[in-house]
C-alpha cells in the first residue's frame, strides 16, 4: 500500500482513485484461490499420508491396527512402472501448461479487452470442454487421433488434454485481462518504452498472479486425466492417474494412499515455488515505482 | 474372408458409383488381405515359426489392475519368463474396467483400423467377450498351433462356453472361479450356509447385509443365486432364453428380494454401487457377509489387510456359481505371434502352477490337471490353499453353471424395474 501511493504520487496523478483500487484488489480472489487451494490440497493428504503407512485400518480404529511398508515398496518396485508414469505425467503436463499460455494468455485478452464480431460464440467454444464430459467425446476424440496418426504417443496424449485444460486458462486470463487497464500500456509507450519493454515492464508483471494460477490449473487437470490419456494414449503412454485409478477402484487405500501421496507433491511443491508470485506482494502495484 | 464379400458385392449390384466405392475399398484394404492371408498361416505355421516371428517383438497385454498380488505374478513372474525363453517384451496395462479396452479396439475399428491396433491381448470373459466375438473384433482359429491347447479340455461346457456363448477358437482359457460368500469369525459364529438360510438370516440380522446393486458384476452374481433358488434349480434355466419361464421365476425372485429389502443395509433404500464399496462395508463392520466371484480372493485381501483376519470363505451348499476367465487377441493386434506365445505360456502347466500359490494369487488353473506332467501333477496335489480360503474339493462340489447371457441381461434389467425402486 506504502509503494502503491507512493507510486502513483510519483508518476501521473491523473490515475482515478477508482482505476488504482480496482487494480489493487486483483489479490483479493487470488488470495481465496489460494487458500481454497492450500485447503484442497493439504487437508486430504492428511489420511492418504497415513493410509500409505497402514495395513488392517478398520472402522472405528482411529489407527491402524498394523504400519506396514508394503503399499512403498509395491510402489518402488520396477513392476508397479511409476518411475515410467511419473516422467510421462510430466513429459505431458508440462508442454499442456506451456501450451495452454501460448494460447491461452492472447486469448484471454482478445475476450477480455477487445469486442468482435461473434464474441458470444466463441466464449461458448470455449467454455464447451468444460461443460461437455470428456467421455462424452472420447470416442469421437479417439477416431481423430487414429486419422492424425497421433494415437498411441505422447504428442497425441498433450494434444488431448488441451481440451480440458485451456478452458481454465483462457478463463483465469479472460478474468485477469478484464482487471487491466490497457492505458498503464499506453503511458509506458509515451514514456518510450518499446513493445518489448511495454510487455515484459507492464503487461506481463500486471498478469503473472493470473498466468500463475492459470498455468497451475491448466496442470493439475492435465496431471489428473485417466479416460483420455488410456483411449488416446493406447496403453502406450501410461500416466500416474492410469496406476493410481486402477488401485482407486479395487479398494486398496494403502497403495492407492502412497500414490496419491505422489500424485500431490507436484501440484504442493509448484505452488510453494509460486506462492510469492500471487501473494499480492508483486504485480501491477510495484509497477510504477520501477517505470 | 474379406475379399469373399468384396466380390459377392461386385457380383449382386453394380453402379457407378458403387463401383467407385469398391475400387476405393480393395486399394485400401490391400493391407488387410495380407493380414487376413497370415491369418490363416498361423494355423498351419509350426510352433518354431510362430515363436521365430515372435522372438524380440511386445505384447501390449490389458488387464485389470487393481490388485498389487496380480501385477506382480503377470509383471515379473510372466514377463520374465517371456523375456528369458522368447526375448518378447510384456507391456502390462492395468485398466479399471474390462470395457475400456473393448471400447479402444472398437474405437480402432470404427476408425478403420485393421492391422496396427494397441491391444495385443485381454483378459476377458462374459458380456466383453460376447461383444467382441459378435463385433468380429477376436482372433480366431490359430488354437492347434498352440501346443499347451492339449492340456485344455474343450470337451467341458464351463470352457467351451463363455456365459454361454461358444468360444469358438476366439480365446484361450487362463483361470476358473468360483462365487464364494465371506463372513468375520469374530463377529457371526455359523453363517447361513443355503439360499434359504441367508434370507432367513438377512430378516433375523436386520441392517447386517447388502448386496451391490446389479449390473455390477458381483451384485447380479448375488441376484442370480437367488433366481436359481426360486427355480428351484439351475437345471430348467440352462436352456435359450424363455420369457415364459423367466416371468415365472423372475417373479418369485423380486418377491424374495422386495420382502427381504427392510432387513438390508439402510432398509434397502439404496445399495453399494460396487463389490469394493461392499468389501469396505465388511471389512468396516457396517455389514457381516460378503463375497467375491475370485474365492482365493478372501486369502489375498486378509494378507494385505483389506480384510480382517478373522474373516473366512464359505460356499452355500445348493450351489455357488462358477465361470472361466480367458485371453482374447483382437483382430487388429500387430503382434500376434507374440500374443500366441504369451497365451501358451499363461496355459502352461509351471504358470499355472505359479498362479495358484496361495502366496502369489491362489486362483484355480483352466488347465485339465490329469494331462499335465507328473512333476506338476505332483506339485497340485500337494499345494496348500490359504487357510481361509474355501477348498477346491468343496467348491467343486457345489459348482454351479452361468447362465447365457441373455438371461443375465434379462435378471439385471428386472431387478432395476422390480426391486431398486
Amino acid at each position: 500500500m506504502h509503494t502503491l501511493r507512493e507510486g502513483r504520487l510519483k508518476t501521473d496523478m491523473t490515475t482515478s482513485v477508482h482505476r488504482t483500487q480496482s487494480s489493487r484488489q486483483t489479490p483479493a480472489p487470488v488470495l481465496l484461490a489460494f487458500a481454497l487451494m492450500i485447503i484442497w490440497l493439504v487437508l486430504p493428504l492428511v489420511p492418504i499420508v497415513v493410509w500409505s503407512f497402514a495395513k488392517r485400518w478398520f472402522f472405528p480404529d482411529l489407527v491402524p491396527g498394523e504400519w506396514s511398508l508394503q503399499a512403498w515398496q509395491y510402489l518402488f518396485s520396477p513392476v508397479s512402472g511409476l518411475g515410467k508414469a511419473i516422467s510421462a505425467s510430466l513429459a505431458i503436463a508440462i508442454p499442456v501448461t506451456l501450451l495452454s499460455c501460448c494460447i491461452g494468455i492472447p486469448a484471454g485478452r482478445a475476450l477480455a479487452c477487445y469486442n468482435f464480431r461473434g464474441k458470444r460464440a466463441v466464449q461458448l467454444l470455449v467454455l464447451a470442454p468444460v461443460l461437455v464430459p470428456g467421455i462424452a467425446v472420447i470416442t469421437g476424440l479417439h477416431g481423430i487421433m487414429l486419422n492424425l496418426e497421433l494415437n498411441n504417443q505422447l504428442a497425441g496424449v498433450i494434444v488431448a488434454h488441451l481440451i480440458p485444460a485451456l478452458p481454465y486458462m483462457i478463463l483465469v486470463m479472460a478474468s485477469t485481462f478484464a482487471r487491466f487497464d490497457t492505458e498503464f500500456e499506453a503511458q509506458a509507450r509515451t514514456l518510450g518504452a518499446n513493445t518489448f519493454q511495454v510487455f515484459t515492464r507492464v503487461t506481463l508483471p500486471a498478469i503473472l498472479p493470473g498466468i500463475v494460477i492459470g498455468a497451475l490449473f491448466t496442470f493439475l487437470v492435465s496431471w489428473s486425466q485417466y479416460i483420455l490419456t488410456l483411449i488416446v494414449g493406447g496403453g502406450r503412454v501410461v500416466t500416474l492417474p492410469l496406476l493410481l485409478f486402477n488401485f482407486v477402484s479395487a479398494g486398496r487405500n494403502d497403495v492407492a494412499g502412497a500414490l496419491g501421496v505422489i500424485f500431490i507433491l507436484p501440484g504442493l511443491i509448484i505452488l510453494i515455488a509460486v506462492a510469492r508470485f500471487i501473494s499480492g506482494r508483486s504485480g501491477i502495484a510495484e509497477l510504477p515505482s520501477r517505470l | 474372408m474379406l475379399n469373399v464379400q468384396l466380390c459377392q458385392l461386385r457380383l449382386n449390384k453394380l453402379n457407378p458409383l458403387q463401383a467407385l466405392i469398391l475400387f476405393f475399398s480393395i486399394t485400401l484394404l490391400t493391407p488387410t488381405t495380407v493380414t487376413a492371408a497370415s491369418e490363416n498361416e498361423f494355423a498351419d505355421d509350426s510352433w518354431d515359426e510362430i515363436v521365430a516371428a515372435a522372438k524380440g517383438g511386445e505384447v501390449n497385454w490389458f488387464m485389470w489392475g487393481g490388485s498389487d498380488d496380480i501385477n506382480r505374478y503377470v509383471s515379473d513372474f510372466v514377463g520374465g519368463l517371456l523375456k528369458k525363453r522368447y526375448d518378447i517384451t510384456l507391456n502390462r496395462v492395468g485398466i479399471n474396467d474390462t470395457v475400456e479396452a473393448v471400447n479402444l479396439v472398437l474405437g480402432e475399428k470404427e476408425a478403420g483400423n485393421t492391422d496396427s491396433g494397441s491391444v495385443d491381448l485381454i483378459w476377458i470373459n462374459g458380456e466383453n467377450f460376447r461383444s467382441m466375438k459378435q463385433g468380429d473384433m477376436a482372433f480366431c482359429g490359430y488354437l492347434d498351433a498352440m501346443p499347451n491347447n492339449a492340456l485344455i479340455d474343450w470337451e467341458n461346457d464351463s470352457i467351451a462356453n463363455d456365459f454361454g456363448v461358444p468360444v469358438d477358437g476366439c480365446e484361450v482359457p487362463w483361470s476358473k472361479a468360483q462365487f464364494a460368500f465371506a463372513y468375520d469369525e469374530k463377529r457371526t459364529d455359523t453363517p447361513p450356509t443355503t439360499i434359504a438360510a441367508l434370507i432367513d438370516w438377512v430378516t433375523k440380522n436386520p441392517g447386517r447385509f447388502t448386496y451391490p446393486a446389479p449390473p455390477d458384476f458381483s451384485g447380479s452374481v448375488f441376484v442370480r443365486h437367488v433366481f436359481y433358488h426360486a427355480a428351484g434349480g439351475v437345471k430348467n434355466l440352462l436352456v435359450d432364453f424363455d420369457q415364459a419361464l423367466f416371468d415365472e421365476v423372475a417373479a418369485k425372485t423380486w418377491q424374495i428380494l422386495n420382502d427381504m429389502k427392510p432387513a438390508l443395509w439402510r432398509a434397502g433404500r439404496t445399495y453399494p454401487q460396487s463389490i469394493t464399496q461392499l468389501d469396505q462395508m465388511f471389512a468396516n463392520s457396517e455389514v457381516d457377509i460378503t463375497f467375491s466371484y475370485d474365492p482365493s480372493s478372501v486369502g489375498l485381501k486378509i494378507e494385505n489387510g483389506s480384510y480382517p483376519a478373522t474373516t473366512k470363505g464359505f460356499v452355500m451348499t445348493d450351489g455357488t456359481i462358477g465361470n472361466t476367465s480367458y485371453t482374447l487377441i483382437p483382430f487388429n493386434s500387430p503382434n500376434k505371434a507374440a500374443a500366441i506365445v504369451l497365451q501358451n505360456l499363461l496355459t502352461s502347466d509351471e504358470a499355472q502352477y505359479q498362479k495358484a500359490l496361495p502366496e502369489v494369487w491362489g486362483t484355480m488353473p483352466a488347465i485339465d490337471l490329469s494331462r499335465i506332467s507328473d512333476e506338476y501333477k505332483d506339485k497340485f496335489n500337494t499345494l496348500e490353499r490359504h487357510p481361509s480360503v474355501v477348498s477346491e474339493a468343496e467348491l467343486a462340489e457345489v459348482a454351479l453353471p452361468e447362465l447365457q447371457s441373455s438371461w443375465i441381461t434379462a435378471i439385471e434389467e428386472g431387478w432395476k424395474e422390480n426391486v431398486a425402486r
